[in-house]
């Protein structure tokens, strides 16, 4: 078994790489199409065998897998893959969105033939899902260092893409900039580690007892400002909301459904397996940071017409739900209740696992979009539906599913959620609860907007009347890109219907990870009936809750036939209050739909408003504009007002350091080697 | 049929079929009511007569019989979602129990799935409004959307206050847990989570001073200028949904904050049907409560919602927090 998992493994990567080989064979050949389909096709192979690998893994209980180790001459540097259950369940999550956005990409690519060097973007392509492969599976510090390095610059190949049009050179900026602040920290956090431990190695769990405490918080905060600025943690969020929308769709499927869960990866692996959780604190910290990223994420979410930015900013709000759970689960384990821990723990994966698949899903969803209406602005759109039915059904079901209602997958997760934090409210510990019934208050907060959020977007984009000519007349997407959304949309609907098996799944990583087994807690009842934990018995059957709404549906049906008689339609316009014709423009915008929440929120958003009349009189304008702004406080007063005073330092600085004189510089030099050499002597 | 007490038929099946029966025909039957008595006694009250209590049976019969107008702009959606607003109010009064005398077997559900139930219809309704590409179905929609998303949060924190009470998030078990430990309102958490809920059932059944459910006014209605398009079967299912709905909250707050299966001390069918009766006595007094909520207010301008929200979650929170001061009993 564990040979064969080993060969499967290898025959992903392989494949993988020649995917990679092919793509760079086809950077110079003028008909890319074939290469698309063959590199594509190579993708799907390796994800599909990297998934049955992952799944074999988990499920046969076989210890860590060692893949492969190259030692290389340069100290330190060992390029050494394995994978436990926790990488193989990241895997898993990593293989399934790849196999589904590269049975999209099929068809999505094509609309960049012959205008965009194909074989390119392939190449990076599958670069970049390699490099989250060896993030994931790496077991050596400095190799994982080298991947995530790969993989955020590989990604901000990807966002600068379309290099020419001008908000994708600031996305690309703004985004590696941040990318390596982020980075800097990480590598500190490793060298604190190393300092200690003398080693590299990553597979030895709890290493993190031998560093002395101060060290481990400092660690600790590291790895947070490091793997939250990945993950999009409010107030590290900022490059988010430019960078997934400059990036072409599938590859902002990718960055949003995976990329940023890395770091989720990082904060468990590192903090969880690694430093060991020994302090509340830290699970408190991660907690209200999770709060705060889930209640502002959705809420600046709201106020987003751009609909790939609006996605972005509930990737920030989802990456806030898994911190809630992950941050509830640190508390509990660092209280040792390893129960509570292990069904915190399996709340925040599985909301990761979910995450992967309907933002991944929606991603996909908003690039059919783009490329039937080629916009990204929720204005613009409206009517979709009837022209794009099979798109609308998967936009539908991925925003049920991400607003956390039944049937699907987002409300399993996060009624997990709810049941960790219920079952993490102990007596005696008045604090700490306050902090849980924040948290309640927050996520249910979060539900609700997103809820309205996500009305907005289906809504407003795929119901009323077109509001542009080319929302008119658009068309279907190719059948690969809505089979590659089909499947995304079927593993949802499978979850939230059977969520046992998804469980039963999570056990031996939670398991693996230090915590109690949830999934024996379960007692398997009538129809999937679904009990977890003795302490709380809540249970849910999303199964019978469903076969309960069909056959109220049915009898509805039913009882109405023979009350009313056969169903008579008659076909009208909606009433336009006495005008000769309903327009397009007397629909409800976007703006519109979220301006109360606006004016209820207004502390946070500060809007704006700007009305510009034209024409002579005042009281008969020509035409009158209307705009309106949302601030956005983090940039305006966290990170503007920083960029500026680093700017005026270095302004007033530079004459002083950099004179141009040579003699200066040689003095600089002679000072500092002298420095170096006295710490040398001294330390 | 002989005994619906479980235990004592023996055949689980057959008992959760039977709740199944009773639960569904009770909400059928009664929630249309709650709409009825609310409009005779806000009339008695100003001195008229009012429509008959059973007025909106024989609405909906006649709404059955007429020809549905659909919009030529609208898509699938507008047709399935009166279906979807009804099955998920129906549904959601499966989880939600009228008496704990009969103890829900079928559908294992919590007040968590409760709320994301409801919510399923009210996202298909909120949609439906926009579907018609009529100003006043965004209007409403938007309302609705601010409404909801400002009262979901007490409810929730309301109700896991509750959960906390009996050591569970499932409806039934906070129901039985009242049963034992008495008369719930001399117990300061429930106090204030009771005020908290009555506020929520007011502004989740569209009552003043919330919404208006008697006025076609597009500047004062939220729930009625979503609706505003649909005619015929259409709106005997939206309108029945929402009496559905209406009475999910009130046998919610009834059985919660109102305990009576403990003036029952015997066991059997015959327990059952006099615990049906002091339910839907129960339910008579909280539809009086209303009317007379709604007589002595006036309806609030929309941006004075928030502030009602906030109320009611500030009485909830703090329903949570004297929880963990004082400490709560697990039954």
């Amino acid at each position: 078994m564990e040979l064969l998992l080993h060969h499967l493994y290898l025959v992903s990567i392989f494949g993988y790489l020649l995917g990679a080989s092919i793509s760079l064979g086809y950077l110079f050949v003028k008909e890319q199409n074939t290469g698309n389909i063959i590199v594509n096709a190579l993708c799907i192979a390796a994800s599909a065998v990297a998934a049955a690998a992952s799944v074999g893994k988990i499920f046969s209980g076989v210890g860590t897998l060692n893949i492969f180790s190259l030692q290389s001459a340069i100290p330190f540097i060992t390029l050494n893959i394995s994978i436990d259950n926790l990488s193989a369940f990241f895997v898993l999550a990593l293989s399934i969105l790849v196999f589904c956005v590269s049975i999209y990409s099929i068809g999505y690519i094509s609309h960049y033939n012959g205008k965009r060097n194909i074989g390119l973007f392939n190449f990076l392509y599958v670069m970049f899902i390699i490099s989250m492969f060896f993030v994931l599976t790496s077991a050596n510090a400095v190799f994982f260092y080298i991947s995530w390095e790969a993989m955020s610059l590989l990604s901000y190949f990807l966002v600068v893409f379309e290099s020419e049009k001008e908000e994708n050179q600031k996305a690309g900026t703004v985004y590696i900039v941040m990318t390596h602040l982020a980075t800097a920290c990480l590598l500190i956090g490793f060298m604190i580690i190393y300092h200690y431990t003398h080693s590299f190695d990553l597979i030895v769990a709890q290493n993190g007892t031998v560093i002395p405490e101060m060290a481990r918080n400092i660690a600790f905060i590291l790895f947070l400002v490091g793997f939250g600025t990945k993950a999009g943690v409010i107030p590290l969020h900022i490059w988010l909301p430019y960078a997934h929308p400059a990036a072409p769709s599938n590859v902002s499927a990718l960055m949003s459904g995976i990329m940023i869960k890395t770091a989720i990866y990082g904060l468990i692996r590192f903090v969880l397996c690694y430093l060991g959780v020994q302090n509340t604190w830290w699970g408190i910290v991660i907690l209200v940071l999770g709060m705060l990223s889930a209640v502002l994420g959705v809420a600046y979410a709201l106020m987003e017409h751009n609909i790939k930015r609006l996605l972005a900013f509930h990737s920030v709000e989802n990456i806030g739900i898994i911190l809630i759970g992950l941050g509830v689960s640190y508390i509990a384990f660092a209280q040792n209740h390893l129960l509570v821990g292990g069904l915190a723990l399996t709340a925040a994966l599985l909301h990761t696992f979910n995450h992967t698949l309907f933002k991944g899903g929606l991603f996909l969803g908003a690039g059919a979009i783009q490329y039937a209406v080629h916009t990204k602005d929720i204005e613009k759109l409206g009517g979709l539906l009837k022209k794009m039915p099979v798109t609308g059904l998967m936009v539908l079901c991925f925003s049920l599913a991400i607003s956390a209602i039944v049937p699907f997958n987002g409300f399993i997760s996060e009624w997990l959620t709810y049941q960790s934090i219920f079952a993490n409210i102990l007596p005696g510990q008045i604090g700490l609860n306050f902090f849980s019934a924040v948290a309640v208050a927050a996520l249910a907060l979060t539900g609700a907007l997103a809820a309205a959020c996500f009305v907005k977007l289906f809504g407003i984009s795929f119901l009323g009347l077109p509001r542009s000519e080319q929302a008119a007349n658009a068309q279907e997407v190719p059948k690969t890109m809505n089979i590659g959304m089909g499947l995304l949309a079927l593993i949802c609907l499978g979850i939230g219907l059977f969520p046992l098996t998804i469980l039963k799944l999570l056990d031996p990583v939670v398991g693996s990870l230090g915590g109690g087994s949830v999934f024996s807690q379960l007692q398997g009842g009538f129809m999937l009936a679904y009990y977890p934990l003795t302490v709380s018995p809540g249970s849910i059957s999303p199964v019978a809750l469903i076969l309960a709404l069909a056959g109220i549906i049915l009898l509805a049906l039913l009882v109405i036939r023979i009350v009313g008689g056969k169903y008579i339609e008659r076909k009208y316009g909606t009433w336009d209050c006495g005008f000769e014709a309903l327009n397009a423009r007397m629909q409800y915008s976007a703006t519109g739909f979220s301006k109360p929440i606006k004016i209820v929120f207004r502390i946070l958003f500060r809007p704006t408003r700007k009305i510009t009349t034209e024409g002579d009189s005042f009281y008969y304008p020509e035409s009158i504009e209307y705009a309106t702004t949302v601030a956005s406080i983090f940039e305006d007063y966290l990170y503007h007002p920083v960029i500026k005073r680093l700017q005026k330092f270095s302004q007033r600085t530079k004459y002083k350091i950099q004179t141009g004189s040579i003699h200066n510089y040689l003095i600089y030099i002679f000072a500092a080697v002298l420095l170096l050499m006295l710490y040398n002597r001294l330390a | 049929m002989k005994d619906c007490t479980p235990g004592r038929i023996g055949n689980e099946a057959m008992n959760s079929i039977a709740y199944i029966i009773i639960q569904l025909i009770v909400t059928l039957l009664a929630a249309p009511l709650v709409g009825g008595l609310i409009k005779k006694v806000k009339a008695l009250t100003q001195k008229r007569k009012g429509a008959p209590v059973l007025q909106m049976y024989f609405d909906l019969y006649k709404l059955l019989q007429k020809t549905s107008v659909v919009s030529e702009v609208s898509s699938w959606i507008y047709k399935a979602a009166p279906y979807i607003v009804f099955a998920t109010a129906l549904t959601g009064a499966l989880l939600v129990p009228v008496s704990t005398k009969i103890v829900p077997v079928l559908i294992p559900g919590d007040f968590i799935m409760l709320v994301s139930i409801l919510a399923l219809g009210r996202f298909f309704m909120m949609a439906a409004a926009l579907d018609t590409a009529s100003t006043f179905g965004g209007m409403g929609s938007s309302r609705e959307a601010m409404i909801s998303s400002l009262i979901e949060p007490s409810i929730l924190v309301a109700l896991f206050t509750v959960g906390l009470l009996s050591g569970s998030t499932s409806l039934p078990r906070m129901m039985q847990t009242v049963q034992v430990t008495g008369f719930p309102f001399a117990h300061p958490v429930y106090m204030m989570v009771g005020l908290a809920l009555l506020i929520i059932i007011i502004a989740e059944t569209s009552r003043i001073p919330v919404d208006d459910p008697s006025t076609h006014l597009e500047l004062t209605m939220v729930h009625e200028a979503m609706i505003l398009e649909y005619s015929g079967r259409h709106l005997a299912l939206l309108e029945y949904g929402a009496a559905v709905k209406q009475l999910v909250f009130v046998t919610l707050f009834v059985n919660i904050f109102i305990p009576h299966d403990q003036l029952i001390p015997f066991m059997g069918f015959g327990a059952v049907i006099l615990s049906l009766l002091l339910y839907l006595l129960k339910v008579v007094l909280m539809a009086v409560v209303i009317a007379l909520i709604e007589v002595n207010t006036v309806k609030f301008k929309l941006f004075s919602i928030p502030n009602l929200a906030a109320l009611s979650f500030i009485l909830a929170f703090l329903g949570i927090l004297q929880f963990f001061i004082l400490g709560g009993y697990h039954v």
